[in-house]
């Protein structure tokens, strides 16, 4: 799954990385590997650029780190990311459910069909 | 700053300068952008050495997950963009000010013998009128521009339009505009009641609209440069 659908979940997803406590720019990208199971394997051009978006737009804050001998952003969600994060969550619930309504398996008919030999 | 001596490796290197070639925009940025590059790579190229690749095929496997350098470079082109953008509506915000500052002062110390007002010069053309509205047009368009890049290139990213470099600029040529129109009441003046002004608060006041003028082309180069090498949404 990539593309067009998935970029406008992108903030989102990126901020919901970032929910249990701050991480570096490569550590965001593999809880998206590991948490979609696989499914978003992003190429990091669109990752990085993404994330410093969402500094200018305040919605997360960065400090260098130093650690091993390689100094890393580090990112994390400021208040206003918080929000954010809960109003894109609250829209795609709605959105999600709208779409399973329409698009989702098709409910089994109410009375079983006889079986035929 | 990429690792330990040894962990990057000529591959990551090369890849590394590669992408660089590929950035243009304000060195601080491209700077922070390679630092962040060079760690997620050398994270990236550690995870597959944990995997039990060797160092080298480790770091080809790390080059790919990041893609091809042009590709990279051009993700961040938007990013370079604003960040150029806000950069110069930040600095005309402080120059703008300083500048109307030595104008405000020339005019008001430049009448021979005694402190007044440009409007209260004797021999300054009853029509002087025209040159505020001139300048004052300019002007107002300046700082509307300026307030809308610094909103465009902030907290207000996510809703304003994504060319911020272009509002950047119209608020650079809106600022020489007036600048020109200072300069050309500034000759007519001269011209017209020579030694009845002091040269000097003038003079001042000349030179920093000419500085200002020239930050503002190149304020104006940088950004429409950088805004033509923007990818376009659906483009």
């Amino acid at each position: 799954m990539r593309g067009q659908a998935l970029k406008g979940h992108l903030d989102g997803m990126l901020l919901a990385a970032l929910e249990n406590g701050p991480r570096h720019g490569y550590a965001i990208m593999e809880s998206l590997r590991a948490g979609s199971d696989g499914q978003f394997d992003l190429p990091t051009g669109t990752i990085y650029p993404a994330l410093r978006r969402l500094e200018r737009a305040g919605l997360v804050h960065t400090t260098w780190s130093e650690e091993g001998g390689r100094r890393r952003r580090v990112y994390e969600l400021t208040a206003g990311g918080r929000r954010t994060l809960d109003e894109e969550r609250h829209a795609w619930a709605e959105f999600s459910a709208a779409v399973t309504a329409l698009l989702g398996p098709q409910p089994r008919p109410a009375t079983p069909r006889p079986v035929t030999p | 700053m990429t690792g330990p001596p040894g962990t990057a490796g000529p591959a990551i290197e090369s890849y590394l300068a590669e992408i660089a070639a590929g950035l243009t925009g304000p060195a601080g940025a491209r700077r922070d952008i390679l630092a962040e590059l060079a760690a997620g790579v050398a994270d990236a190229a550690d995870a597959h050495r944990r995997t039990g690749l060797d160092p080298a095929v480790a770091a080809g496997a790390a080059i790919d997950e990041f893609g091809p350098p042009e590709r990279v470079a051009a993700g961040f082109r938007a990013e370079l963009a604003a960040a150029q953008a806000r950069r110069t509506a930040l600095t005309l915000m402080t120059v703008g000010p300083l500048t109307g500052i030595v104008w405000i002062t020339a005019a008001v110390t430049s009448h021979v013998g005694r402190l007044a007002p440009p409007w209260e010069w004797a021999g300054l053309p009853a029509d002087a009128r025209l040159t505020t509205y001139l300048a004052g047009l300019p002007l107002v368009a300046a700082i509307g521009s300026i307030l809308f890049t610094v909103a465009a290139t902030g907290r207000l990213t996510r809703w304003l339009p994504s060319r911020p470099a272009v509002a950047a600029a119209v608020a650079a040529i809106s600022l020489a505009a007036v600048d020109v129109v200072m300069l050309a009441a500034l000759a007519i003046l001269g011209a017209t009641t020579p030694g009845r002004l002091a040269a000097f608060p003038l003079a001042a006041a000349g030179a920093a609209s000419l500085a200002r003028l020239g930050m503002a082309a190149r304020a104006v180069r940088d950004c429409v440069s950088l805004d033509a090498v923007c990818p376009r949404v659906g483009g």
